[in-house]
């Protein structure tokens, strides 16, 4: 059984701006659940501009805490492969986990696109798909949680990306000069 | 926010955070300053294949090459260790 949510907003930003934040998004005070990042592939096709990245992402709390007896531990594996084309301003990122697949296997996809009628602002639509395997009727009640989780985990990801936003506006450099992480006393 | 929150993310493993911040710091120079003004040229080659080189090390110590592999066949896309 698969269950699809989907929601759509806009950041208030232009979406090259959204795209770096992006790139930048953890560590944020929003996302203490992501343990490690890694850029495992990226390659960019000189002529078209597109760049393809894959990263892989540790997180923490899966499922719920009555969930985590049937697993090993509480952490998955998760693969990130996104494109970027910078012609027509849109950015694809497709997130699903690798590892506790059979508990459940949560796959999401974030399109950004250049706001049509507005360049400082970027239209964001979220996509998710929640599947588990587990059985003995559990499978319904990790999928009632995994659609609870998406409605919080897609504020707390919004949350973390505004927060990344303001601190590279607060900057006032890009896109002359990278970003750097705000000292700790500044945040 | 706490005071504990960290400042920057780490690598899956320990041995190889300091060599994806120092792929990153170039990748993000790289991004703003020359991908989104139009110019496609790679750099940070040499900075990305001695992270990836540390990186993969550590996803063949925890098993982790043949989980991402097959995740990625399922979609259609290659990886090559």
């Amino acid at each position: 059984m698969v269950k699809v949510y989907q929601h759509t907003f806009n950041y208030d930003h232009p979406w090259s701006l959204v795209t770096v934040a992006y790139w930048l998004r953890y560590p944020n005070p929003f996302a203490s659940h992501v343990l490690s990042t890694d850029v495992i592939e990226r390659t960019v096709d000189p002529t078209t501009g597109v760049l393809h990245t894959t990263r892989l992402i540790l997180k923490r709390g899966l499922v719920p805490r009555w969930a985590q007896g049937l697993m090993k531990s509480n952490e998955a594996y998760i693969l990130e492969e996104s494109d970027i084309d910078p012609q027509t301003g849109t950015m694809v990122s497709v997130t699903r986990n690798i590892t506790q697949k059979r508990v459940a296997y949560i796959e999401e996809t974030q399109t950004l696109r250049r706001h049509p009628d507005d360049p400082e602002r970027t239209q964001v639509k979220l996509e998710a798909r929640f599947l588990s395997n587990l059985g003995w009727g559990l499978t319904s009640k990790i999928e009632a949680f995994c659609q609870r989780r998406f409605a919080k985990s897609s504020t707390r990801s919004r949350l973390g990306m505004s927060y990344i936003l303001e601190r590279l506006r607060e900057t006032s450099k890009f896109p002359a000069a990278p970003w750097r992480p705000a000292p700790a006393s500044s945040l | 926010m706490t005071a504990s929150q960290p400042k920057t993310m780490e690598s899956v493993g320990k041995e190889c955070t300091e060599l994806k911040h120092q792929y990153e710091d170039c990748f993000n120079q790289w991004y703003t300053e020359r991908y989104l003004k139009g110019d496609y040229t790679p750099q940070c080659q040499a900075l990305f294949d001695k992270y990836r080189q540390c990186v993969m090390k550590t996803l063949q110590e925890k098993n982790l090459i043949g989980t991402i592999d097959a995740a990625r066949k399922e979609l259609g896309s290659d990886f090559k260790p």
